[in-house]
């Protein structure tokens, strides 16, 4: 191993270890604008900064994350608000083909070891490139399979969607720049050139080609649907503010027009229904295991000789008195006819002459039912006077002070 | 024409069928096949099968409109007016409420316990609800939330917005003819030319592939 590879590897490790040493304060700086410093010697700060994990855009400002350890934390996580998809197949072409040449030049001089190390550095770029495509083709699945959950509002759905499908656009057009027509003939004979650059890369390429199509297509769907649901909400809310705002609105008769929408044809329901029929006696036997089958209703047995009618001495009296009432009322009616026509009788006075003891209110509320029980033909009969006022100027509630009573001529 | 005779049943009853009522009939009804024969079985009774633009929710139309139908149609058409508002105001009270970021669609499930709780958590879903609960198309008669929500739930059951999986747990489903009341809204909006935002081209995006 040489000094260079050593050296290499312990600083290496050495700044890998600082990231874990540090992970909390990170992650401060991941989630927020700047990383916190309190509790932070500048010994490490320096260390920080020279690892490039950190740094600071200029004097005043705070100490950052810088982008690549963002993007390192963000593709851990599989944050899909924040990682980063970018194949960069532009550079990378670019370096495959000054290490292709730098690796036949190694060859043509016999240089093997040297010739080793591009051949390892080309199968590098080459993985990168891969893992690339890859890790953006596995964000766009991530993002996709979520239904974009990691933003709740559909318009926010709707941005982030069509981000995504124009990173789709950009690795396509990325991997569009790969002419393996220039390869070939860029690796010539080479065998291994050929298996690393050629037949590798164009199966994982085309690999890669057709999950990004697929990618798309649905990204496109959902996309369609997300308008769908944004469409309705937008008709919904609109047709409830004009309903509100025009509350005697109706629509035309659509029912009425030579043509009715299709939409509004809602034949009447019909009830398919069925009654037990005894004609097939076949049937009727089923029918009578049915009946059978039929839970008996539950009646409490009834002695039927509990079942008289009871009276209470006070209903009686309430009777007998009701009965005398009417008689002195009909009593009453048959003075009146016994006048001459048209000379009304006052039912008060014919209460006092008559000393009856009935309290004046039940006596006239007595006449007055009696009167109105009568058939309408005998009704026309007699003459009904109420002598009435109203029970104050305020109040139109009449007051009958009494009735007087005549045949009617 | 005997394998179909519940689904004729419920058709016949009026009824909607879409893929969450019956999934099975709905398949069948996807059918065209199945389709013409279920027609030619319905024209003596003058009905024939219809479905919505989008071919979500099946339901049974007139094959020939007649006065008598078309007396039919027009009370039927006045009732769906007086019921829009109603139900329009309740997709949009769930959604709030459920702190969804789309309106409830054919598949969602939905708990009117869960429903309960964040309108009783919050003043204002509290008084929309309230207000839409008394609404004649609803017809509460209670001041108690849950009684208000289980009648919402009632109602929107009894007219096939929902449907209840199993009849002793308070979860429902909605069904495919919300699909066909947006349709409604939609149809009506065009043909009245409300002044209501216009959608945006939905079918642009398929056009690009």
């Amino acid at each position: 191993m040489s000094e260079l590879e050593s050296r290499l590897l312990k600083t290496g490790a050495e700044r890998l270890a600082l990231l874990g040493k540090h992970a909390e304060r990170l992650m401060q700086g991941y989630t927020r604008d700047d990383v916190p410093l309190d509790g932070l010697n500048d010994s490490a700060l320096r260390k920080l900064l020279a690892a490039r994990v950190l740094w600071r855009p200029d004097e005043q400002s705070g100490v950052k994350l810088s982008p690549k350890v963002r993007e390192l934390i963000a593709e851990m996580l599989a944050d899909e608000t924040r990682r980063h998809v970018n194949a960069d197949v532009a550079e990378t072409l670019e370096l495959v083909r000054s290490l292709v040449h730098s690796y036949r030049e190694a060859r043509s001089r016999g240089e093997h070891w040297r010739q080793e190390q591009q051949l390892l550095r080309l199968r590098q770029e080459v993985d990168d490139l891969n893992g690339r495509f890859a890790d953006a083709i596995d964000s766009l699945w991530q993002r996709l399979n979520s239904d974009f959950g990691f933003v709740s509002q559909l318009s926010d759905k709707i941005r982030e969607n069509d981000r995504a499908q124009k990173q789709i656009v950009r690795l396509l057009d990325g991997l569009a720049l790969i002419d393996f027509d220039e390869l070939i003939a860029l690796v010539g004979s080479d065998g291994s050139l050929r298996k690393l650059l050629i037949s590798q890369l164009q199966q994982r390429l085309s690999h890669h080609y057709t999950s990004l199509r697929e990618v798309q297509r649905r990204l496109i769907e959902l996309m369609a649907r997300f308008r769908k649901q944004q469409a309705r909400s937008r008709l919904i809310s609109g047709m409830v503010a004009f309903m509100r705002e025009h509350p005697g609105f109706v629509p035309s008769n659509y029912a009425k027009r030579s043509d009715v929408p299709a939409l509004f044809n809602h034949a009447a329901p019909l009830n398919a229904a069925a009654a037990p029929a005894l004609d097939r006696a076949l049937e009727s036997r089923v029918l009578a295991e049915l009946l059978h089958e039929l839970p008996t209703p539950r009646h409490a047995a009834q002695t039927v000789e509990s079942a008289v009618p009871a009276f209470t001495p006070e209903d009686n009296l309430a009777a007998a008195r009701q009965q005398a009432l009417k008689q002195d009322v009909e009593r009453f009616y048959l003075a009146v006819l016994d006048q001459p026509p048209a000379e009304p009788i006052s039912a008060l006075a014919y209460l006092y002459d008559s000393h009856l003891d009935w309290p004046d209110e039940i006596w006239l509320f007595q006449v007055i039912s009696e009167y109105q029980g009568l058939p309408r033909s005998e009704q026309q009969a007699f003459r009904l006077h109420q002598d009435e006022s109203p029970a104050s100027p305020f109040n139109d509630l009449r007051l009958i002070h009494d009735v007087a009573l005549a045949v009617a001529v | 024409m005997i394998e179909h005779g519940p689904l004729l049943e419920r058709l016949l009853a009026g009824e909607f069928v879409c893929a969450v009522s019956d999934d099975n009939a709905f398949r069948h009804l996807t059918n065209d096949e199945t389709r013409d024969a279920i027609d030619d079985y319905l024209r003596p009774l003058n009905r024939r099968l219809a479905s919505n633009d989008e071919g979500s929710v099946y339901f049974l139309a007139w094959r020939q409109l007649n006065e008598a139908a078309r007396e039919q149609l027009s009370r039927q058409l006045s009732d769906t007016v007086n019921s829009l508002l109603p139900l329009l105001e309740w997709l949009q009270l769930v959604q709030e409420a459920l702190g969804r970021d789309t309106l409830a669609a054919p598949g969602d499930v939905l708990k009117p316990a869960e429903f309960s709780a964040k309108c009783e958590d919050n003043q204002s879903l509290r008084e929309r609800l309230e207000r839409l609960a008394t609404d004649s198309f609803f017809g509460s008669q209670s001041d108690q939330l849950d009684a208000q929500v289980k009648q919402l739930f009632k109602r929107l059951k009894e007219h096939g917005y929902l449907l209840q999986p199993h009849t002793e747990r308070q979860v429902f489903v909605v069904t495919g003819k919300i699909d066909y009341l947006i349709e409604v809204v939609r149809f009506i909006r065009d043909e009245e030319n409300l002044p209501i935002d216009a959608e945006r081209e939905e079918g642009a995006q398929e056009a690009l592939l």
